[in-house]
């Protein structure tokens, strides 16, 4: 026992000898801004816990919008805002004006195949058509009957009510993620394809372009690499993503052709300019594509940043990026939205 | 009036003060000594040798420990049960098994994850998984049959079952990681139910993010929405331990410690002494990303099926143990 409780002391001094340089971070339950505030213009959208808030100019606003909800979408004239709605185990997509009044459930929360997850809705330029993820076509599964049950991409009509599937995701592999329409065309898509390639087999995240007027799609990044969160510009003319490596998961940006018939060698994301470095998520750019805002982590927290970017002539950052929030953690797998 | 026992002079002024201040001195440092006690007695418990209580005599490891001072390699067996009420506690599969070697010398450290399906010669027993081995004899057996078909000297164990682990990650206030592809499972077994069976749906989107302890859990364990099945989860258990390392090296080890002892006891099993634990610690928190390297024997082993009906893994043992000496050098079992 005395060389126990010496033991003790001794372990005791060596520790109060070797305390962290700073204490980790943990999550205050709220939203900090900044001292310094960075005015956000326009209306910029986050979730912190499973809640919406708004940010803008200097105000921040928690939007009552049901109780747990993510992947806030809006349309480019922001009169309209949709969110992943989460239940227990299932998820809806919902939409409502801005303030979370008149609100209209889009998808079912289940039908014959069982409970549906509905995600990551986005608006198309005129906000009549909505983009969305869900398992919705699965085959009823049972752990002695086990079934893919991977996200594919669909599409709602919010003039007919309509929906139909646009993308069949690989089996087994979680499914697609992260589809936009392409603002200035009616017809293009830009997602992420989740698959596995490389030899031995690893995970793969592809962007993917699609025409939704022949149904071809056209790899934009290799295989193998994680590629992945692309976020359309408002003109529709360039795509940041997220580049994921053993460095990090670095915000780059890319041109955009007009369209695409064949995969390009170099493919298109191999030329991407680095932007931001770092471990970043859920980039969106601002309605004027003066800037960017992402999720970084920082100490422990995923922060929102704004990240000023030039694209005429050479795509560079504009100067450093600023925080809009400070050590607040916010929801890093729930998407980002910004209208006017 | 106070008099000298010895003399019978009374004491002077001065000198009762000099007692005073002696037996002040003497309690508070009494009272320091029984705060720290009592501070850091749930790291008492926690290193308490578990093995022992569950009626298995603690197995020695084929090479002894370094001592604390040396910069020779030291290699820790980490375990992971399913432990939930459906499993016979005394007899719980090691469904993770990972190697963490950890080089003084050189700064780093090397994960290497051996999957649960491969066949194994199991001292003492028959041929079977590898899972097995934890399941029949415990920790010491774990350590033996690993050190036999991998050579690997294996120091020290630490076990930790599925609570252990949602409370290791909660404690360090949910970890950082890069969720690979999404996690979809309709039939995620629902690990904290009453009885231990029934499912749940799971969904976790991919890309980096914030997973407090139930979802990283979630995360390491799903298998359905993965093609690349357990080696795929081999990969998401070493980005989970990483993860952990990363945030453990932002904390106060002194304010920590203790609480986090308190937190797992009986949901962490080790033969690792305190200080080794400290030294351990200490060395992992200035680790930096590049330090630590990930392995896989998925190269050099192949699907088959067993006598018994039972799909396995069996290895290519020449090609595993070149791998190993590459990665381990010198350090092998004869």
């Amino acid at each position: 026992m005395t060389r126990r409780i010496a033991v003790l002391l001794l372990a005791m001094l060596v520790l109060a000898g070797c305390t962290s340089s700073g204490p980790v971070a943990h999550d205050p339950g709220r939203v900090v801004l900044p001292v310094k505030q960075v005015p956000v213009p326009g209306r910029l959208y986050a979730t912190k816990g499973r809640a919406l808030y708004r940010f803008s100019g200097t105000d921040l606003t928690r939007l009552r919008f049901g109780p747990r909800v993510k992947d806030p979408a809006v349309t480019s004239a922001g009169d309209r805002i949709a969110v992943a709605q989460l239940q227990d185990q299932s998820s809806t997509i919902v939409v409502s004006d801005p303030n979370g009044q008149n609100r209209q459930i889009l998808t079912p929360s289940s039908l014959a195949e069982g409970s549906l997850w509905a995600l990551a809705p986005a608006f198309d330029d005129d906000g009549h058509r909505i983009v969305y993820l869900t398992d919705r076509g699965k085959q009823p599964s049972s752990p002695q009957n086990l079934q893919p049950n991977d996200l594919g991409v669909w599409a709602y009509d919010l003039a007919t009510g309509q929906t139909r599937r646009l993308v069949h995701p690989f089996a087994y592999t979680g499914g697609d993620s992260d589809p936009s329409y392409r603002p200035g065309v009616s017809d293009q898509l830009v997602y992420t394809t989740y698959l596995y390639g490389g030899a031995p087999l690893e995970p793969v995240a592809r962007l993917t372009w699609m025409s939704l007027r022949t149904g071809a799609t056209v790899y934009l990044s290799p295989d193998p690499g994680r590629n992945f969160e692309p976020a359309l510009s408002r003109d529709g003319r360039f795509v940041a993503f997220i580049r994921g490596g053993a460095g990090g998961d670095d915000l780059c940006v890319m041109p955009l052709a007009t369209t695409y018939t064949h995969e390009l060698r170099p493919y298109p994301s191999d030329s991407a300019v680095l932007v931001q470095s770092g471990i970043v998520a859920q980039p969106v750019w601002a309605p004027d594509g003066s800037a960017i805002a992402f999720l970084k982590l920082v100490n422990g927290s995923f922060d929102l940043f704004i990240l000023p970017i030039a694209t005429d002539g050479a795509i560079h950052a504009a100067g450093a990026a600023q925080a809009v929030t400070h050590g607040s953690f916010l929801d890093a797998d729930s998407r980002l939205a910004w209208s006017p | 009036m106070n008099h000298s026992p010895a003399t019978g002079v009374p004491d002077a002024p001065g000198s009762r003060r000099v007692r005073w201040i002696a037996l002040g001195a003497i309690a508070l440092a009494l009272a320091l000594i029984g705060g720290v006690l009592i501070y850091l007695s749930p790291l008492l418990a926690l290193l308490e040798p578990h093995e022992a209580s569950v009626g298995r005599v603690a197995g020695a490891p084929a090479a002894p420990p370094p001592p604390l001072d040396s910069k020779q390699r030291i290699n820790i067996l980490l375990l992971g049960s399913d432990n939930d009420q459906k499993f016979q506690q005394d007899a719980l599969l090691s469904q993770t098994m990972i190697v963490v070697s950890i080089d003084p010398s050189t700064h780093q450290v090397t994960m290497l994850s051996l999957p649960r399906d491969l066949w194994v010669e199991i001292p003492g027993h028959p041929s079977a998984k590898i899972d097995l081995a934890y399941a029949q004899g415990g920790a010491p057996l774990a350590r033996a049959t690993v050190e036999k078909a991998f050579k690997i000297p294996i120091h020290y164990y630490a076990w930790v079952g599925l609570n252990g682990l949602v409370r290791v990650v909660d404690r360090v206030g949910g970890v950082d990681l890069d969720v690979l592809h999404p996690v979809l499972d309709d039939n995620y077994p629902n690990d904290f139910s009453e009885s231990g069976y029934g499912t749940e749906r799971v969904y976790l989107a991919a890309g980096p993010q914030h997973l407090d302890g139930r979802h990283a859990l979630q995360y390491v364990r799903s298998r359905h929405g993965d093609l690349l099945s357990d080696f795929g989860r081999s990969v998401r258990q070493q980005q989970l331990l990483l993860a952990i390392q990363q945030r453990v090296a932002g904390m106060d080890l002194v304010a920590a410690l203790p609480t986090f002892a308190r937190d797992l006891n009986g949901h962490v099993k080790t033969d690792l002494d305190l200080l080794r634990l400290t030294q351990l610690a200490l060395f992992m928190r200035d680790l930096h990303p590049g330090d630590v390297h990930q392995a896989y024997i998925s190269a050099y082993v192949r699907d088959a099926t067993s006598s018994d009906g039972q799909q396995i893994l069996v290895a290519d043992w020449p090609a595993i143990h070149a791998y190993l000496r590459q990665l381990f050098g010198g350090d092998l079992l004869p």
